[in-house]
């Protein structure tokens, strides 16, 4: 992405000065583009299944053995977040050629190698929080679902979260399970569990105060931890 | 004198002249003048010793003595003024030499009062008198008034440092032992008395001979000593004390301790205190007492007579203040709803009331009545609840026409009306409208359908309105073969009449008067539920019926079948039913037939009361989570009014408005508007601002 606003941006400015020049290397460039693109293309049929013209499950289940990296593993959500995937399970064309285009990659060997910086490039704060909410988005698999169930929660949870923040996470994960006011979590909620893991003092809650907007279910939560210690 | 009169007249000239003339002039007049003077105090004062005033006086006569002296040195005086009055006016203010008079005095005060022969004593003498009389001597007023009068004529300052202050301190040192002498040996009543009397005593004193301007700090001195260091002992006295006075009604004591308490600091508050822990003290006795709970009428008398109590004890003892006015009603409104039942209690009692307990009761008793139950009523946090029951109860009056007066009725609701808004009242007023309404329908169905009914039995019909009444959907059950054609009839008529209605019958609420012959050829008339009914008609064409068969034909669903079959088969005088086995409770294997052997003294039987009752817990808990459904909307819509008007809110504020907002209907819990609120923003009501998480922003 950077180096595609660079690329754009003295060309806008450049326009009537220099033109051949600018005309040239942009042919150029388009032409290293569209052969850039194509191949993206190419590995998006190579995965993809005829009847839906999308990669569906199972395309992503081989995508994964071709990466080497389990479907479940974070970086597969990671890089659904980088194409802005809509559906679960599924990578339209369009998604396919957005993320693979801003990860500059266009074959599996080179997607793989990009793994880990694209790891990095998530867990840098603002598109943390972006993704954070991103990963709750992705799990609404039908029209007008606005809430995701416990079991799924806790599974996201863990597998975001999981790594910076293990002991809130393990026990919001426990409590979630035990507790029988709620089924199901609501994006307010779900936000309000990662602002809770970022600025809640932990194991002392010392700076957590239940009079101000925190979701009820976190009320309960740290309720449920103080008595849990006494 | 006159000799004075010419020179002034032509003043400078003369003057001169005559110093010039006659140096000795002065020296001539003054003789004449002292000769003057001492001649005025010979004449009057004869043998004016001092040296006798010392010497020879006991103290009791110093004062008369004093006295005396006292009255012919202002004789004196006035004479030697008059003799120098031309001096003292002109002389005098012009060289800024101290008048004759005033002299008189300081000379008096300086060579007299402050003699150290006298001073001391003086002091101790009027101090020793005082306090006979403190201990009950009778002493000689007039001389007292007139030796402090003296003092005052001396000047503020002589009688300040010479007598009141002290005078002040004696009497503080008096008091102080007399109170730890009274509060070792009496108890708290009987101190106060003391106390009053005391200081009664010290006001009066102040009025007959000393300074006025020294009753306040005399009183002050016994405020401090005989109530303001002993307060909290007096009331926390244990079987005296001010808890003690509350418990024995003891109005005349408690106003004392009111009026003496009142004038030292924090004297009120501390009556005020004690009361108001008392009250919440007992106050949560009797409503957690399980054995009042059990009778909600007496529960709620004894609210009431609580009530009274302190209203009387507020009104007599403690002058109608408003302070403690407000610590009685918080007491109350703490306490009463420490009972989560009180709403459903205090409906209960006005349910008593307006059944039985008014016939013959004035219209002014009814309405002071209905007074009371709404100041109970302001109390409740939980006023939504107190709605639910009074509903269900009142529409069991109206059903089953046992209310006794229309207008009592009216009034409580015109009174809730008041207090709670039109909101609140619109259903029971509904409920009203459908009794009037429904008169009118059988009445139009007989006049239309009444020749061929006359054979039949009687349909009673009552319209009531969905919405209004605290119907539950109970499915209709099977109604007799008899019933079911009339109530046909009627069904036809009424929808003929009102295009666009339905009708569902609400079997579960009905009664019937029912004519039964028993075997030995008795009749009697049966006042049944309709259940009740249906069950019993079953017997016309059976002799013995098993539970099963019986649930079969009627399809009454169980728990109201087993509650119907009880009250047939199982209540000793009114079993119409036998039962077989003979159990206390129905099993579904019973089997029922005609009790033969039935008798009663009356021919008309009740069957089964309808009257309202305690509820049960299972009940309890259904109206109670009916009332907490009822909550959610209300608090949405204040959420949403709230937010509407202000656009952004922080958590707190919105919690403390939307409480406010509601707190005539009910107390909201804050976490229940958290959730509203989280409800709210999950359908895109509300959201959360990005920066600051305490602002919720409403999304228009």
């Amino acid at each position: 992405m950077p180096r595609a606003s660079s690329r754009k941006g003295p060309t806008n400015s450049t326009a009537s000065g220099n033109s051949s020049a600018v005309d040239l290397f942009r042919a150029a460039s388009g032409k290293a583009a569209s052969k850039e693109l194509e191949r993206i293309d190419q590995l998006f049929y190579s995965y993809s299944s005829n009847s839906c013209g999308m990669i569906d499950p199972e395309g992503i289940e081989s995508l994964c053995s071709d990466l080497e990296v389990d479907h479940t593993d974070v970086r597969i959500l990671m890089l659904a977040w980088k194409m802005q995937a809509e559906k679960q399970g599924y990578f339209t064309l369009d998604e396919w050629r957005s993320g693979l285009k801003g990860l500059r990659v266009d074959t599996t060997l080179k997607l793989k190698k990009a793994l880990p910086d694209l790891e990095k490039e998530v867990r840098r704060p603002p598109n943390f929080a972006n993704f954070y909410s991103f990963a709750f988005r992705y799990c609404l698999t039908e029209e007008k679902q606005k809430t995701v169930d416990i079991e799924s929660i806790c599974i996201l949870l863990d597998l975001i979260l999981g790594s910076v923040f293990r002991p809130q996470v393990d026990l919001l994960t426990q409590y979630l399970k035990i507790q029988s006011d709620y089924k199901v979590i609501n994006m307010d909620q779900w936000m309000g569990f990662y602002r809770f893991c970022n600025e809640i003092s932990f194991p002392d809650l010392s700076n957590y105060d239940p009079d101000l907007a925190w979701p009820l279910i976190l009320d309960n939560f740290v309720d449920w931890l103080r008595s849990d210690r006494a | 004198m006159s000799s004075g009169h010419k020179k002034r007249n032509f003043q400078i000239e003369a003057f001169k002249h005559k110093v010039v003339v006659d140096p000795k002039y002065a020296e001539k007049t003054w003789k004449i003048l002292e000769h003057a003077i001492h001649e005025i105090y010979n004449h009057n004062a004869s043998g004016l010793s001092f040296e006798e005033l010392y010497r020879v006086c006991p103290w009791r006569f110093i004062l008369e003595e004093l006295n005396t002296k006292w009255s012919d040195h202002n004789k004196a005086l006035q004479m030697i003024r008059d003799i120098l009055m031309y001096m003292d006016r002109t002389f005098i203010p012009s060289t800024r030499k101290t008048p004759v008079h005033e002299l008189g005095l300081n000379l008096w005060r300086d060579n007299v009062i402050h003699s150290d022969k006298i001073q001391t004593r003086l002091l101790n003498t009027v101090l020793e008198l005082i306090l006979r009389e403190r201990t009950g001597e009778v002493i000689n007023r007039g001389l007292m008034r007139n030796i402090i009068k003296m003092l005052m004529d001396l000047g503020p300052l002589v009688y300040q440092d010479d007598f009141e202050k002290p005078f002040l301190e004696v009497s503080a040192d008096f008091y102080r032992a007399e109170s730890q002498e009274f509060i070792e040996c009496s108890d708290c009543g009987d101190y106060l008395k003391k106390a009053e009397r005391r200081l009664n005593e010290e006001i009066e004193r102040v009025s007959h001979y000393l300074d006025a301007k020294s009753e306040a700090k005399i009183t002050n001195v016994v405020e401090k000593e005989m109530v303001a260091n002993h307060m909290l002992r007096l009331v926390h006295m244990e079987n005296s004390g001010l808890v003690k006075m509350l418990l024995d009604d003891k109005l005349e004591d408690l106003g004392r301790m009111y009026a003496l308490f009142k004038r030292v600091p924090i004297g009120l508050p501390t009556i005020r205190d004690v009361m108001t822990s008392h009250i919440r003290d007992t106050g949560k006795q009797l409503v957690t007492d399980p054995e009042k709970s059990k009778n909600p009428v007496e529960f709620v008398e004894s609210l009431l007579d609580k009530k009274d109590k302190y209203d009387k004890v507020i009104a007599s003892s403690f002058n109608n203040d408003k302070t403690f006015q407000n610590a009685l009603n918080s007491s109350f409104e703490y306490f009463i709803n420490l009972n989560p039942r009180s709403p459903e209690y205090i409906s209960l009692f006005v349910d008593d009331k307006l059944r039985k307990g008014l016939k013959g009761v004035k219209e002014e008793e009814i309405e002071t009545m209905l007074d009371k139950v709404m100041m109970l009523f302001r109390y409740l946090q939980e006023k939504d609840v107190f709605e639910k029951y009074y509903k269900q109860h009142l529409a069991k009056r109206l059903l089953s026409g046992k209310t006794v007066s229309d207008d009592a009725e009216r009034s409580l609701i015109v009174k809730l009306k008041t207090e709670c808004g039109y909101q609140f009242t619109s259903k029971l007023e509904g409920m009203f409208t459908d009794m009037k309404t429904s008169q009118d329908t059988m009445q139009g169905f007989y006049s239309a359908h009444g020749s061929d009914l006359a054979s039949g039995p009687t349909l009673v019909v009552q319209v009531l309105t969905t919405g209004s009444w605290p119907t539950q959907s109970s499915i209709t059950c099977n109604l007799p073969s008899e019933m079911l054609a009339l109530c046909d009839k009627f069904r036809s008529y009424y929808l003929g009449t009102h295009t666009g209605r339905r009708l569902s019958w609400q079997t579960n609420m009905g009664t019937a008067d029912l004519r039964a012959t028993f075997g030995n050829g008795q009749k009697y008339e049966l006042n049944v539920s309709t259940y009740q009914m249906c069950v019993l008609m079953l017997f016309n064409n059976a002799d013995c019926l098993s539970y099963r068969e019986i649930e079969q034909a009627t399809e009454i669903i169980s728990s109201d079948l087993k509650r119907c079959l009880q009250s047939l088969a199982c209540v000793k005088g009114k079993n119409v039913l036998r039962k077989e086995p003979m159990s206390k409770d129905i099993g579904e294997d019973d089997v029922f037939s005609v009790n033969d052997k039935f008798t009663s003294k009356l021919r008309k039987v009740k069957i089964g009361t309808v009257a309202a009752q305690k509820e049960t817990e299972p009940e309890k808990q259904e109206t109670r989570q009916r009332v907490e459904e009822d909550r959610k909307p209300q608090i949405e819509a204040a959420v949403v009014r709230i937010m509407k008007a202000r656009r952004v809110l922080d958590h707190n504020n919105i919690i403390a408005e939307v409480t406010k907002q509601l707190q005539s209907r009910f107390l909201a819990n804050p976490s229940e508007i958290k959730k509203r609120i989280e409800s709210l923003i999950e359908r895109d009501f509300l959201e959360r601002d990005n920066v600051d998480r305490r602002l919720y922003r409403y999304l228009a």
